[in-house]
């Protein structure tokens, strides 16, 4: 962050600072576990296929031989073999480490771009407007204050209903999830930080000088909104995770057989009794994503955020 | 005529108002299977997914047997016993029904001393406006078979707009005559179905009816919650020495409403305080199925139907390159039977099927054009394909997007995908299917649905999925299927009034059709269905796989 006495920091502290942070972060030692494993998942999300290859599986085939008359998996914890590393599907035979690391693929991407379409819009939207302010600031508040009481979930079930099958349902997720879910909260953040910023005396000393308005956002209030906007996205990805995980369980999310965490549990739940093993793993795999990608935020925010001392841990 | 959702009827259940089906228990000695001495009393509990049971009798789709058949009587109705064909026997009427001019007349009697719950007396001329008003456009979706067969039943708009319908004779208040428009053998069976309702035009407001009907059976509407529950309380002016197949055991019966299909199986197999006294409407999902293999004590309680519903994949014969014979004789071939009767719960969920006319029925012949392996013949579908000049194909598959439709829609399309036939799937609400599927768009290439004849006739197997005038305007030919060869001999085994001759007739069809591929017959379905443990004479007889709940009781406790 910069300070009020200085108009812009130099490259030395930048750089000293930057390395303070890393030191903070490495001390943390529960962020550190979440940035291991939110890598994991993106490596997971980026090579699904190759890493399917490895065990010799795709989630698309069916093994009817892996099921007995009923449906239900035979063999120990839902069928795991060498085979098949988390055992199969009921009633399918597919290949449920296959499904689970393809889900990984559904909900990343979907979870991401969500994140960064609703972060682009919302620091976009939420700076211009604290910066600018007036009644262009004070027809946005509104609209984040409609959106935010907005009952999305009702309204996307609905949308799923009557979108047409030709249109592809993942750019659908994604727009409904950023543009209802997402980016209001992040533009109410960066505004309320734009105000503040907007009167700090780098920026009026920046104005005096001669600077435009444009220079200004962009060149003194936006970079010290970076730290804000860092945080805010982190935490969002596991937000936009979960909503997805619960339109697919809602039977509204990416259309099958395309794999998703949410689906698979929601098939799950009537399962638990006679194959736990097929509601453990994707469940398993919906937890540590969304745990890790808030440990990593958190650890983030102690680092970026000066005010706060951290958690002793 | 109705169409049901196999083993996962959850949404379905819901609009048909749990239709009924068929029973005859898989071991009649078995528990639930048998019969016992009925025990009058008790509140009998009946879970069901749907939010509403629709009482309109111009609106049902029900089965004589089931929810309809406990508050509403008809001029005929069935008489369904475990271990016995089911039969059609007078209800309201003395016989059922006496046929002249060949076929083409036929009358009826009411018997004498029938009243209404508020004590005033059935008419001919309440049946007769009962059968009116389902001709009105405000009162759709109940079974029609009536419709096309009365003489001006074309283009007769109802009670409430038309007058009366002059092809409906009362001489006196308790003779009506029906006059059709062909000979037809079956009618018997025809005035069993909900419009042969007496409806007391005085009473009548189509709006509210649904909720409020006039009661003629042992059971009366005491009080409606939409989406909560219904309960039915006793009619005390029902004369049980009147009605030959209602028992009236219990002294209420509740429906439980809103009740998910797995939420139903949960509560039975617990089978805990008041769910000892109860029954599920829906059938047991496959996931329950399994958990009940492995519980004795609920294994006792669960009755499972002979193979009743056809379900098929219904092949949009209107649509670009599935216009093509080779290319529908290539689905057929690489369709998945082995891992949809899976995904349906097994061989406790039906039986690989290969006719259109389903086993119980007179006349069926067993045949298979497309002989292959139970999981399909790839090779020759791929061949066909390449015949057809469409070695590679991309196809929509209209679904519902329940669990156990998505699996089965699933499990077609993993088939057919091994055949280089790129299948999407669209899921839609149960409401949304059935706008789609029987609307005039017919938009969608393939979808999935099941079959149970409404009476058990060939005639029910085969009219309203392949005659031309059942396609969209809500008809069930979901495949579009249009082939003036096959019109004719549906009409020529509709007007036959020797069964034997019929029967060939429909046999013929049946084949005949198949030979053009508009639908591939994958499982003939079995229901599955659970009881608590003070329930007592609920069997599944042969026709319909639904249980008979006229007939159920409970224990003395």
């Amino acid at each position: 962050m910069s300070t009020d006495s200085t108009l812009a920091p130099s490259v030395a502290t930048a750089g000293n600072v930057v390395r303070h942070r890393w030191r903070r972060l490495a001390a943390d030692r529960w962020a550190l576990a979440g940035a291991a494993v939110v890598v994991v998942f993106l490596v997971v999300a980026c090579a699904a296929p190759l890493i399917c290859a490895l065990e010799g599986q795709d989630p698309y085939t069916y093994h009817l031989g892996a099921l007995a008359d009923s449906g239900v998996p035979t063999g120990f914890g839902g069928g795991i073999s060498a085979d098949h590393w988390f055992g199969v599907e009921p009633t399918t035979g597919r290949d449920l480490f296959a499904v689970v690391v393809y889900g990984t693929r559904t909900s990343i991407v979907v979870g991401v771009v969500a994140t960064a379409v609703s972060v682009l819009i919302g620091v976009v939207v939420g700076s211009s407007a604290g910066f600018f302010g007036g009644w262009y600031d004070r027809l946005v508040s509104r609209v984040i204050d409609v959106l935010l009481g907005f009952p999305w979930l009702v309204f996307v079930i609905a949308l799923g209903a009557i979108a047409p099958a030709g249109f592809p349902k993942p750019v659908l997720l994604v727009g409904v999830l950023a543009l209802l879910f997402g980016w209001p909260s992040i533009a109410r953040v960066t505004r309320g930080q734009a105000m503040a910023l907007k009167r700090r005396t780098f920026v009026v000393a920046s104005t005096a000088l001669g600077a435009g308005p444009w220079h200004v956002l962009l060149r003194q209030v936006l970079p010290n909104l970076s730290a804000t906007i860092i945080v805010y996205a982190t935490m969002l990805v596991p937000g936009m995770i979960g909503a997805e995980a619960a339109l697919s369980f809602l039977g509204v999310g990416v259309p099958p057989p395309t794999p998703a965490w949410g689906r698979s549990i929601g098939d799950a739940v009537s399962w638990v009794q006679t194959d736990p093993m097929f509601l453990g793993f994707p469940g398993a795999a919906l937890f540590l994503a969304t745990l890790s990608f808030n440990l990593l935020g958190d650890g983030l925010r102690d680092v970026l955020d000066p005010k706060s001392k951290g958690l002793s841990r | 005529m109705k169409r049901t959702n196999i083993v996962g009827a959850v949404a379905f259940a819901a609009v048909v108002t749990m239709a009924g089906c068929n029973a005859n228990p898989k071991d009649a000695a078995g528990p639930g299977g048998s019969t016992t001495a009925v025990h009058k009393g008790g509140t009998l509990t009946i879970l069901t997914a749907a939010s509403d049971v629709n009482f309109d009798p111009a609106k049902s789709q029900t089965l004589a047997t089931t929810s309809l058949g406990l508050v509403l009587r008809r001029l005929t109705t069935w008489d369904i016993e475990p271990g016995k064909p089911a039969k059609v026997v007078p209800d309201l009427a003395t016989d059922t029904g006496r046929a002249s001019d060949g076929g083409k007349t036929w009358t009826f009697t009411l018997k004498d001393g029938l009243k209404y719950a508020d004590g005033t007396a059935i008419t001919a001329a309440d049946v007769k406006y009962g059968v009116e008003r389902s001709f009105a456009p405000e009162l759709s979706g109940g079974l029609s078979y009536h419709k096309s067969l009365l003489v001006g039943g074309a283009d007769y708009k109802g009670p409430y707009a038309g007058g009366d319908l002059s092809s409906i004779d009362t001489p006196d208040p308790r003779t009506i005559v029906f006059h059709l428009k062909t000979s037809y053998g079956d009618w018997p069976w025809i005035a069993s179905m909900p419009a042969f309702t007496p409806v007391p035009k005085a009473k009548d407001d189509p709006k509210t009816y649904a909720q409020h009907p006039v009661a003629s059976g042992p059971y009366q509407v005491a009080s409606y919650q939409q989406g909560v529950a219904v309960k039915l309380t006793r009619n005390p002016n029902w004369d049980a020495h009147s009605d030959p197949v209602r028992t009236g055991g219990p002294d209420q019966v509740v429906f439980q409403l809103g009740q998910d299909t797995t939420v139903q199986a949960q509560r039975l197999i617990a089978d805990f305080g008041a769910d000892k006294s109860a029954f599920g409407a829906g059938f047991v999902p496959p996931a329950q199925l399994v958990q009940v293999q492995q519980n004795a004590a609920a294994k006792q309680r669960l009755v499972t139907s002979d193979a009743g519903a056809l379900a098929y994949l219904a092949i949009n014969t209107q649509r670009g390159p599935l216009k093509d014979l080779k290319v529908r004789q290539a689905i057929e071939y690489a369709v998945d039977k082995r891992a949809f009767q899976v995904a349906s719960g097994g061989a406790i969920g039906g039986d690989l099927a290969t006719t259109l006319i389903t086993p119980g029925i007179a006349g069926r012949a067993e045949y298979n054009l497309y002989p292959a392996d139970p999981t399909g013949d790839v090779a020759k579908a791929k061949q066909l394909l390449s015949e057809a000049g469409q070695p590679s194909l991309n196809l929509t598959l209209l679904s519902q997007n329940d669990q156990q439709s998505l699996a089965q829609a699933q499990a077609v399309q993993q088939g057919l995908q091994r055949a280089g036939i790129t299948v999407t799937i669209k899921p839609v609400d149960e409401t949304a299917w059935t706008a789609a599927a029987t609307g005039d768009q017919g938009d969608y290439d393939l979808t999935v649905s099941s079959w149970q004849p409404d009476f058990p006739s060939a005639n029910g197997n085969i009219q309203p999925l392949f005659a031309s005038n059942q396609i969209g305007g809500g008809g069930y030919n979901l495949s579009r299927y249009s082939q003036p060869e096959v019109d004719t001999l549906i009409d020529q085994a509709t007007a036959e009034t020797d069964p034997a001759k019929a029967q060939a007739l429909w046999a013929q069809a049946d084949k005949r059709i198949l030979q053009d591929a508009p639908v591939v017959p994958l499982i003939y379905t079995k229901n599955s269905f659970l009881h608590g443990s003070n329930v007592q004479n609920f069997f599944v007889a042969s026709f319909p796989a639904y249980p008979n709940y006229l007939k159920v009781s409970l224990k003395q406790r």
